[in-house]
């Protein structure tokens, strides 16, 4: 038996958000890494999120995935978010179908696992280990994982960041497949100004634990802002683009 | 299991995409002589010495009372095994460490676990374990032969004590050493706490808990040896005992060897547990 993929909705302002974060305040001891932090992504919406090193992006993506406690503030989202890291994270000592239905709790968990890995071109490697994938096929096969479990929310944390260029160019392509097929709100955590560029219904940069700039590119098209503007509002003055 | 080991590394091989099919462990001349080769010329070198101590011992250059011949050891090993006490003893042994092995074992087991999970479990049972380790359990033999007396009770009391140690230690270990990204992977993907140790803390422990296994097949034979030796009226320790009262040399040595060979067989054992279970590991299942 084939797993059915629930159908698109018909118009996403009817389905509830896939999270609404309200005052979100996260802490260190003394050190306020998130302050008042407002955000909301809706089902199917792709969120990139740019910021430099230790602006609290990542903080934040623990703290949407329900890995650490917040200080203040609500996170409200109707399921369990699915999230991708920067490393495959594979358990070494089990097969790859074993890996992606890993916490799956349905009787043909067999079946949607092989589903999730031909959707990811794996198709073929279900009883595989992990140590004999390249790193690319790793990351594809964490994928799989994450939307095998039919996310509302996907959290991507830097998941290309790891792999060689032609890699991440065939991993944007599938991601943006799969995610327009899956239709889950997306929270990519990237440093690549370009990589949310071409991904990103909405861009976000963080600054100081909280959001200082904000760029809608759905409908208005990839073209609608530019590198240079970016990397401005990331603090790189880039002379080439002047 | 050379068919075994070739299958993994050219599984290997195709992951690096070199397409070389010689092993990379070939050193120097070794090639040329081959993997066959190689394994002959191991052998070489025990057979030469058990055929010079033959020599020796038939040309009467050392004495039957210090060093009978190993064909003399040989016949009365089968003399004994016809008449039915060498098996007989051979199975009394086996049982006492066998016995000594599972009780330590699952206490060393049990403990581990505890401490390796709980701080508290730890700060109520580590220091206590690490000071009874730093005595040498074969020191314990007086105390525990006024305990329980010369019997089955004191030689199992005495391997399983001799056990428990290597895998408490190594489960403890092997317990804190699993990655702790996949522990959080494992929360995020929703496992409850039984699910989260069944899929990722234990398969993770697994190969620091074989270790063990190993280390501790060792130290319950040698504690076998010692009990067996004190005080017993059965068991291979108490059929060298009774040789050496009537100078049965080749008795003496027989029981030695059978000592050797059942430790060597263990410890293939143990060898082949770990391949078996941990055919995932690079280490163990892969070119090795």
């Amino acid at each position: 038996m084939i797993p059915q993929v629930p159908a698109p909705p018909s118009s996403p302002a009817i389905d509830p958000p896939a999270v609404v974060v309200s005052n979100l305040r996260r802490a260190y001891g003394d050190r306020v890494i998130i302050r008042n932090l407002n955000l909301r992504i809706e089902r199917g919406e792709f969120v990139a999120l740019l910021g430099e090193s230790g602006c609290g992006k990542t903080t934040l993506l623990r703290a949407l995935a329900g890995l650490d406690p917040i200080e203040g503030g609500r996170i409200v989202a109707p399921r369990r978010p699915a999230v991708v890291f920067q490393e495959p994270r594979l358990l070494p000592w089990d097969t790859l179908w074993r890996n992606v239905s890993l916490g799956l709790a349905a009787p043909d968990a067999y079946a949607r696992a092989a589903f999730a890995l031909a959707e990811v071109g794996l198709g073929d490697r279900l009883d595989d280990w992990p140590r004999n994938l390249s790193g690319g096929q790793a990351q594809r096969v964490a994928l799989a994982r994450a939307l095998v479990q039919e996310p509302q929310l996907l959290l991507l944390d830097e998941p290309f960041a790891a792999l060689d260029a032609l890699t991440r160019i065939r991993m944007h392509d599938l991601v943006r497949e799969l995610v327009a097929k899956h239709r889950p709100g997306v929270l990519l955590v990237t440093h690549d100004v370009d990589e949310a560029i071409t991904l990103a219904d909405r861009i976000l940069v963080m600054r100081h634990g909280v959001i200082a700039f904000e760029h809608q590119t759905k409908g208005a098209g990839p073209a609608s802002i530019s590198r240079g503007d970016l990397l401005a509002e990331l603090g790189v003055v880039s002379h080439a683009a002047a | 299991m050379s068919n075994l080991e070739q299958t993994a590394s050219a599984s290997g091989f195709d992951r690096a995409g070199t397409g070389d099919t010689s092993s990379p462990s070939h050193r120097g001349l070794a090639p040329v002589i081959g993997k066959r080769g190689l394994l002959l010329l191991s052998w070489l070198a025990p057979v030469m010495l058990v055929i010079i101590w033959e020599i020796a011992a038939k040309a009467g250059w050392v004495s039957p009372q210090v060093l009978p011949a190993p064909s003399k050891v040989l016949h009365t090993a089968i003399k004994l095994a016809a008449t039915g006490s060498l098996l007989g003893d051979l199975r009394v042994s086996l049982l006492r460490a066998a016995t000594g092995f599972a009780l330590g074992g699952s206490v060393g087991f049990t403990l581990g676990v505890l401490v390796g999970f709980s701080r508290i479990a730890e700060a109520a049972i580590d220091r206590s374990v690490q000071m009874i380790r730093a005595i040498p359990f074969l020191a314990l033999l007086p105390l525990v032969i006024v305990w329980l007396g010369v019997g089955e009770a004191e030689k199992i009391f005495l391997v399983a004590l001799g056990v428990t140690f290597p895998i408490y230690i190594n489960t403890t270990l092997g317990i804190r050493q699993v990655d702790p990204k996949l522990i959080e992977l494992g929360r995020i993907q929703g496992l409850g706490p039984f699910e989260l140790i069944r899929r990722i803390v234990l398969p993770g422990a697994l190969p620091s808990i074989l270790t063990g296994v190993r280390y501790a097949l060792a130290t319950a034979w040698l504690a076998l040896v010692v009990a067996e030796t004190i005080g017993a009226e059965s068991g291979i320790g108490f059929l060298a005992m009774d040789a050496r009262e009537f100078l049965r040399t080749d008795v003496i040595v027989l029981t030695i060897a059978i000592y050797a060979v059942i430790g060597v067989a263990a410890d293939a054992i143990a060898r082949l547990l770990e391949r078996r279970l941990l055919a995932w590991h690079p280490n163990y299942g892969g070119s090795r």
